[in-house]
């Protein structure tokens, strides 16, 4: 291994691990109330968002789209897992539904 | 039923799915930018962070610098910081040795599985058994399928497009069961506020910033209402 690429690996991983560790050190054992601790309650459910809904409109190019395979599959998959909410089924439902919208589309 | 880390493992099943062509494609893509397997392997151990390592392996192909590097990975990884802030709340008096290693397995996908399966779990000490066994199930396929694409990578023709949907899948699932009547208007702001943010800015910008502004205007707004409550009611008395 070349050492220059072990030592850019090791900055790399030491800043991620500070970012993913750091609240943990700080805030441990420490009471949150009132807005801080509805902020940390809307945090996933605001993060589903932005990782879902883009995905849906803007294609690979940068340029809004409304017809893609994976708003169609998207939407199938809520469908199907408001019918049948077990995480491995809809996973795979969603995997082969967007596979077919990708061939048809 | 006490649950722990296999229930954990088990539950990570679609993001070891979603991860594995992902990570596949890491690999493939770290060779040709002139890695061996092992520092490709080395980086997805100790960095498990795809975003950061696809730019890293770019910037080390046009030869930039430890620094350069370093700084772009600690702006991609922004974001984890509010992950585990909004993450401990599962965890009080839990020590530091286990939190350390939950800390090592945060990312987007087991963040929001963790957010969704914890709340059904009521001890502190189990939550923690099922984050780690969530945890380590990415992780293994992260790093698995890294070595994978590395070592095999150029020879292997995956003609399954549906890999490439897992864990969006994964991500809508889990807004059924997550998204409610109360914080709706949050998950719409935060994806009109992400869809415009990703137009403009460069890189995952859209995500911390979309995120942290549709959490605080969201309990700015419940904290405005338990206010005007509180108030009605103290007037009542």
């Amino acid at each position: 291994m070349n050492l220059d690429i072990v030592l850019i690996i090791v900055v790399m991983a030491l800043v991620t691990y500070g970012a993913r560790a750091l609240p943990f050190l700080l805030f441990r054992n420490k009471d949150m109330g009132g807005f801080l601790k509805s902020f940390v309650e809307l945090v996933p459910v605001a993060l589903l968002a932005a990782l879902v809904i883009p995905e849906f409109f803007i294609a690979a190019d940068n340029r809004i789209s409304l017809i893609n395979p994976y708003l169609l599959a998207g939407v199938s998959t809520f469908l199907f897992a408001r019918k049948l909410p077990n995480l491995f089924a809809c996973v795979l439902f969603g995997m082969i539904a967007y596979w077919c919208f990708d061939k048809i589309l | 039923m006490q649950k722990g880390l296999l229930y954990g493992l088990k539950q990570s099943i679609p993001i070891g799915i979603g991860y594995a062509p992902v990570a596949l494609t890491f690999g493939i893509l770290a060779i040709q930018n002139g890695l061996t397997v092992w520092e490709c392997g080395l980086m997805s151990m100790l960095v498990f962070a795809g975003a950061s390592q696809f730019i890293a392996i770019q910037l080390l192909g046009q030869g930039a610098t430890a620094w350069v590097i370093g700084f772009t990975t600690l702006i991609v990884n922004l974001r984890h910081i509010v992950m585990s802030f909004s993450m401990l709340r599962f965890f009080p008096k839990v020590g530091l040795g286990k939190l350390a290693i939950i800390a090592y397995g945060i990312t987007d996908e087991s963040f929001v599985l963790s957010s969704n399966l914890l709340q059904e779990i009521s001890t502190p000490e189990e939550r923690s058994k099922v984050a780690i066994g969530i945890n380590s199930g990415a992780y293994l396929s992260w790093v698995l399928f890294s070595f994978v694409g590395a070592y095999i990578g150029n020879r292997l023709v995956i003609n399954f497009s549906g890999f490439d949907f897992a864990l969006l899948a994964l991500f809508i699932v889990l807004t059924v069961s997550t998204v409610t009547k109360d914080n709706l208007p949050v998950y719409i702001l935060a994806g009109l506020l992400a869809v415009v943010l990703k137009l403009l800015l460069p890189g995952k910008w859209y995500l911390l910033i979309s995120v942290i502004a549709a959490a605080a205007v969201g309990s700015l707004f419940k904290k405005k209402k338990a206010n005007t409550l509180g108030e009605e009611r103290s007037y009542e008395s």
